[in-house]
């Protein structure tokens, strides 16, 4: 850097060097704590806590892995869940998460730092978000040089892209996986930049960590081949590329087998299948490189020709037979979703229903990456003006993460961080161009003047730019710690408001009649709800679920659907077909909370009716002739006398929620409600929380005969 | 070596109490001139208590007297106490007479005995639990909850009592039914039987009373109190609590509209209870296995702390929960020493609510580490459990936990238990070194690593520099 060889020249004695290390860790590690600091919002708000559903079920499962052992956990039958059927956890899942936390809550346990396994859960994604922070600067570092790396590293702590999913509590797979997304990258570089066996080994075993703890893992490994595959094609490829890649696909390879659920895949999955070609297409080309070393060009151009034709042909016969025969297995939903954004919602309802697997809105861009935005052209600018092995990777890494978080909401993580690699190379870049010209000495500047004065004024104007871009950069921090503060830190288990005199009100009923069930309901009860709060039950209520968020059985979850949508006596024959003992509902017509299941009830049906058992229920019979959606006394029939709209509203046309409307007025469709003097036949009340949030009815056995 | 210590204690308090069980003998010469008896059954306990007036009818001065508990009430009873008439505590023996293994006995020893001829005046406190019995044992959210006590009309004496009365205090009008036995009055919500002459020894005659009781039956089926003590200040307590609602049990559904539109809704369920802390108690917190309860007040009086729990849904008959409760209290209040002899003195149990009946209690007393020379001295008789290690932050042998376990305890069991102890003072300082030493070994690693070269050769572009 020209500063450093500046101060260097100035004040040889003081050793530049080492302050400047010492500057360089003091903003490393603030930027480390901050990413650490400003991710507890929701823990000074509410309390250390696990938010929302799936980071229920991964603590859940951390739990028996610290209390059972890594061998039970491994070979763990799970009977609370998907009853009648169970769940083999062992077997699918990506283990890396718990196997973290089990281990660092295990060496903390041997050192006596007597940490309970749940603080462990809710602190460990702002841990690894640090360690993120760390690596972001490694890798940027490699890309460009330190001062991108410093700024790259302090855009990465406060992105809201990646805070969403990284805040403490929200105990989730990605929390980890971007660190090990952004630490194989680092290694990647540093192997194809060194062209070493032992950076490329380290690549596979960051690979493995990886692969063990996302199943995003597959983003990854078709992003290094295309790199090799673009280094080919621009006519760079090395011996190093060579050696890095074929390393790091061997071992890599071999090492993510050992994962149970991802099994055989690398080797028959077609997400899969660039990896494998391009190790192979590797192969050739070295081999075709070392041939033409050794032969005369006329005999390589045939030797050449007609390897290709006859290789091509077996592979091409090789891979036809294969998906025929079923051996290389389809392209699973979720992926297709990715190429078409249409495809989930034309053709499988489970996939679409998630908010999350929904295509990105533009604000929601600006909204998680802000500045990020306008500096990521610049910085792919930059990157282009001086291309490089590594910055080719980037560019990759960036355009191609750009489309995919365009497809689905929730990839915008996998965005965020080569969003902040490439502003900081274009900030430091920006930066460092301009800081040059408002050089304050006066005989440098006369220097200047003289070597280059076709520019006026060049002082303030680049003195206007760094003032620019400075406010810039602050208003990103002001709209990355507003945005973590007020959209992503609240546990969604928690709900709060704010009463007319300012007061917070707080909604813990969720809490409350999960609790309720575990102390207040029998052992072996079996509780059927909507799958959205299965995993929240097993491990709050430690009660046997039908359905839960893993989805993976499309008819079971149909089925609860179907039971759902029918009448009371209709579903009564699929409760007892599945040994429904409690139902769960959330209602949220009371205080006006609007994620409740009459708000998803649409997609209970579509799901209910999408399999063969369940094709008497139509989507069209639940709207009015008007085509709409209403629960008032114009809604249809059918609407207003399934068994969720009775479980729900049971009772609920007696309440006054507003002043000034009737009773039975639902807070959060905003009309009284059409069918309010109803029983229930075959449920009785069994809980509903306080504010009425959550509703559980007991199944009542049949009447006895004669009755 | 604590173990030895240990055993050589337990070995003593078993010597103790086979000694205590010798075999009395009922004197002749105590007649109970007059006894008054009061039955309070308002709460979910039996409180009776009993005013002796004792007549030493022979020549030899009386030291001692018995009381008795009825064999039908033997597994319910939890306290029995006995006061002379200075209000003093007497002390209270199990033992037993030739003839009358079935009748539970204690013998009271006095402390000025009862001249011949003359009379005493002794109070004698009984409290049994789960001796209401609901009836019937289900019902619905809008009923009252209804109980029957079964008990004895006479006084339960070993001698001859002249004349007597009791009291039963129910705090109700609603009663469905009790025992005549004349002369009884009922008035208010009081019921008077007596007064009894001469009724001999042992004498029983059954007394049922069936009405209505919406007072709080909760059971703390378990609670587990840890005391956490450390020479740095503060001792803190945590008391694993498990609730159970032992009156009747609801029928049929339970209606959230009723319970909201009409507080009298649901007259046997309990929406919140008080607990009683220390008065210097801090840093309060009421959780459970799914994280903070958000429903519940504290109030800093005077001479206590007190807590308005709500769990977090009403206790209807058969539910249960389970809670955590834990503060900070500072040791000067409980911890005293001279040189390196410490004295700690803390309750056995503490107040969780009132008129509060504990099946299980466990008390776990963990002291710094390096205590040695561990002597307990409780207030009443509890098994001790053997000695356990604790680890926690900056410990390397662990911290001595003494805990003992007692079942059937009421509110006369919140009394002090003495634990001494010896603590080398000098230990205070190991902890912080503990930190300086490793704070120390990191710098210095770190200083090694930094002035050493690893590298095999050496980088290529240092030399271009």
């Amino acid at each position: 850097m020209t500063a450093e060889t500046q101060s260097r020249g100035r004040i040889p004695h003081l050793s530049s060097d080492k302050q400047l290390t010492f500057i360089k860790l003091a903003v490393l590690s603030m930027a480390a704590i901050l990413s650490f600091a400003t991710r507890l919002f929701s823990v000074l708000r509410f309390e250390s806590v696990i938010h929302e559903f799936d980071p229920y079920f991964n603590y859940r499962t951390t739990r028996f892995l610290t209390e059972e052992g890594f061998y039970k956990f491994h070979n763990w039958f799970d009977d609370r869940a998907w009853y009648p059927l169970g769940r083999i956890i062992g077997g699918t899942i990506y283990p890396g998460l718990m196997v973290t936390s089990a281990t660092l809550y295990n060496i903390m346990q041997f050192l006596n730092i007597t940490i309970d396994i749940r603080n462990v859960c809710v602190f460990l994604a702002p841990f690894f978000s640090s360690l993120t922070t760390i690596v972001t600067y490694l890798l940027t570092k490699e890309l460009k040089n330190e001062g991108a790396g410093l700024v790259a590293a302090s855009m990465i702590a406060i992105v809201p892209g990646y805070i969403s999913r990284s805040v403490a509590g929200s105990y989730d797979n990605e929390g980890i996986a971007i660190f090990c997304m952004l630490l194989t990258y680092y290694f990647w570089i540093k192997a194809v930049n060194t062209g070493t066996i032992m950076w490329a080994t380290m690549t596979a075993l960051a690979y493995f960590y990886m692969v063990s703890s996302w199943g995003g893992y597959v983003f990854l490994i078709n992003l290094i081949p295309l790199h090799v595959l673009a280094l080919m094609v621009l006519g760079r490829f090395s011996a190093r590329v060579y050696v890095a890649y074929s390393t790091l696909f061997c071992i890599g390879t071999i090492l993510s087998m050992q994962i149970s659920f991802v099994g055989f895949q690398p080797v028959q999955s077609s997400e899969h299948m660039l990896a494998l070609g391009t190790f192979g297409l590797c192969q050739l080309y070295a081999f075709t490189q070392y041939l033409r070393a050794r032969l005369s060009p006329a005999n390589f151009e045939l030797l050449f020709k007609a390897l290709l034709t006859t290789l091509l042909a077996t592979l091409g016969t090789t891979v036809v037979a294969l998906t025929i025969t079923g051996k290389i297995s389809p392209w699973t939903g979720r992926f297709y979703s990715l190429l078409d954004p249409s495809y989930a919602k034309n053709h499988i309802p489970i996939i679409a229903s998630v908010s999350e697997h929904q295509p990105t809105s533009w604000s929601s861009f600006y909204f998680d990456l802000q500045v990020l935005v306008f500096l990521f052209p610049a910085g792919l600018y930059f990157c282009f003006t001086k291309l490089t092995d590594a910055n080719i990777f980037i560019i990759l890494y960036g355009v191609l993460s750009i489309y995919f978080a365009g497809v689905m909401v929730r990839l915008m993580l996998v965005l965020a961080p080569v969003m902040c690699i490439v502003s900081g190379v274009a900030a430091s870049s920006l930066l460092s161009l301009h800081v040059k010209d408002i050089e304050p000495k006066v005989e440098k500047h006369e220097k200047k003047k003289k070597h280059e004065n076709n520019l006026v004024f060049r002082s303030e104007v680049g003195a206007l730019f760094v003032c620019v871009l400075g406010c810039l950069l602050i208003s990103y921090v002001f709209h990355c710690t507003w945005v973590t503060s007020e959209a992503y830190s609240s546990p969604s288990i928690v709900l709060s408001a704010r009463a007319h005199d300012g007061a917070r009100i707080i909604f813990d009923d969720f809490r409350e009649a999960y609790t309720w069930l575990k102390m207040n309901t029998p052992q072996d009860s079996k509780v059927m709800s909507w799958w959205d709060y299965g995993y929240q039950i097993t491990a709050m209520a430690n009660r046997t679920v039908i359905v839960d968020n893993n989805t993976w059985n499309n008819t079971h979850i149909s089925r609860v659907g179907q039971a759902m949508a029918s009448t009371e006596d209709k579903a009564y024959q699929i409760m007892s077909e599945l040994d429904v003992d409690y139902v769960l509902v959330i209602f949220g017509g009371l205080v006006g909370y609007s994620s409740d299941d009459i708000n998803k009830f649409l997609w209970m049906v579509r799901i209910g009716g999408s399999t063969e058992r369940g094709a008497h229920i139509r989507e069209a019979d639940y709207y009015t002739s008007a085509g709409e959606f209403r629960v008032d006394a114009d809604g249809s029939a059918t609407l207003l006398n399934c068994l969720m709209y009775k479980m729900s509203y049971y009772k609920f046309g007696l309440v006054y929620t507003e002043g000034g409307r009737p009773p039975g007025f639902d807070r959060v469709r905003g009309a009284e409600i059409g069918n309010k003097d109803f029983n229930l036949d075959v449920l009785e009340e069994a809980y509903t929380t306080e504010h009425w949030l959550v509703r559980i009815y007991k199944v009542k056995p049949l009447p006895n005969r004669g009755q | 070596m604590a173990k030895l210590k240990y055993s050589f204690l337990f070995l003593l308090y078993v010597l103790i109490k086979c000694e205590s069980t010798n075999v009395d003998t009922i004197s002749s010469d105590i007649r109970l001139k007059n006894v008054d008896r009061t039955v309070d059954i308002s709460s979910q306990l039996v409180k009776i208590a009993l005013k002796v007036t004792l007549e030493n009818t022979g020549r030899s001065p009386v030291k001692n007297f018995l009381v008795a508990v009825e064999k039908s009430a033997k597994e319910n009873l939890a306290f029995v106490g006995t006061k002379d008439y200075n209000n003093k505590d007497l002390r209270l023996v199990e033992t037993s007479v030739k003839g009358y293994d079935y009748v539970k006995l204690y013998r009271v020893e006095l402390k000025e005995p009862v001249n011949g001829g003359g009379t005493g005046i002794f109070t004698v406190d009984y409290v049994y639990t789960k001796a209401l019995i609901p009836y019937p044992n289900a019902i619905s959210q809008q009923e009252d909850q209804l109980v029957k006590y079964t008990g004895n009309i006479y006084v339960y004496s070993p001698y001859y009592i002249a004349s007597q009365k009791s009291t039963v205090v129910l705090n109700t009008k609603t009663i469905e039914a009790f025992t005549k036995l004349k002369p009884f009055t009922q008035q208010d919500s009081n019921i008077v039987y007596g007064p009894y002459t001469n009724v001999g020894p042992f004498s029983e005659k059954e007394l049922n009373v069936h009405f209505k009781n919406n007072s709080p039956f909760l059971t703390v089926t378990h609670v587990e109190r840890l005391i956490e003590v450390s020479h740095w200040g503060n001792i803190a307590v945590e008391e694993v609590i498990e609730i159970e609602h032992t009156g009747a049990k609801l029928k049929g559904p339970f209606s959230r509209y009723d319970y909201q539109q009409d507080h009298h809704s649901g007259p046997a369920s309990v929406r919140s209870y008080k607990t009683l802390l220390p008065a210097s108690a801090s840093d309060v917190y009421y959780r459970d296995a799914n994280g903070n309860i958000s429903t519940s007040n504290m109030k800093v009086k005077k001479d206590s702390v007190e807590l308005d729990l709500r769990p977090r849904y009403p206790l209807f008959g058969g539910w249960r929960t389970h809670y955590t409760l834990g503060y900070n209290v500072p040791s000067y209040e409980y911890l005293y020493h001279s040189g390196n002899e410490y004295l700690l003195k803390m309750r056995v149990v503490d107040h969780i609510f009132d008129d509060m009946q504990v099946d299980e209690l466990v008390t776990k007393i963990i002291l710094p580490e390096g205590s040695i020379n561990i002597k307990t001295n409780l207030p009443y008789p509890a098994s001790m459990l053997p000695i356990s290690q604790h680890y926690t932050y900056l410990d390397t042998k662990g911290r001595p936990v003494i805990s003992f376990t007692k079942r059937n305890l009421v509110e006369n069991h919140i009394q002090d238990f003495q634990l001494r102890y010896t603590f080398p003072r000098l230990l205070m300082l190991q902890e912080p070194l503990l930190v300086v030493g490793f704070l120390y070994a990191l710098f210095l690693c770190v200083i090694i690593y930094v002035r050493l070269d690893f590298s095999i050769h050496k980088p290529e572009h240092q030399h271009k520099d």
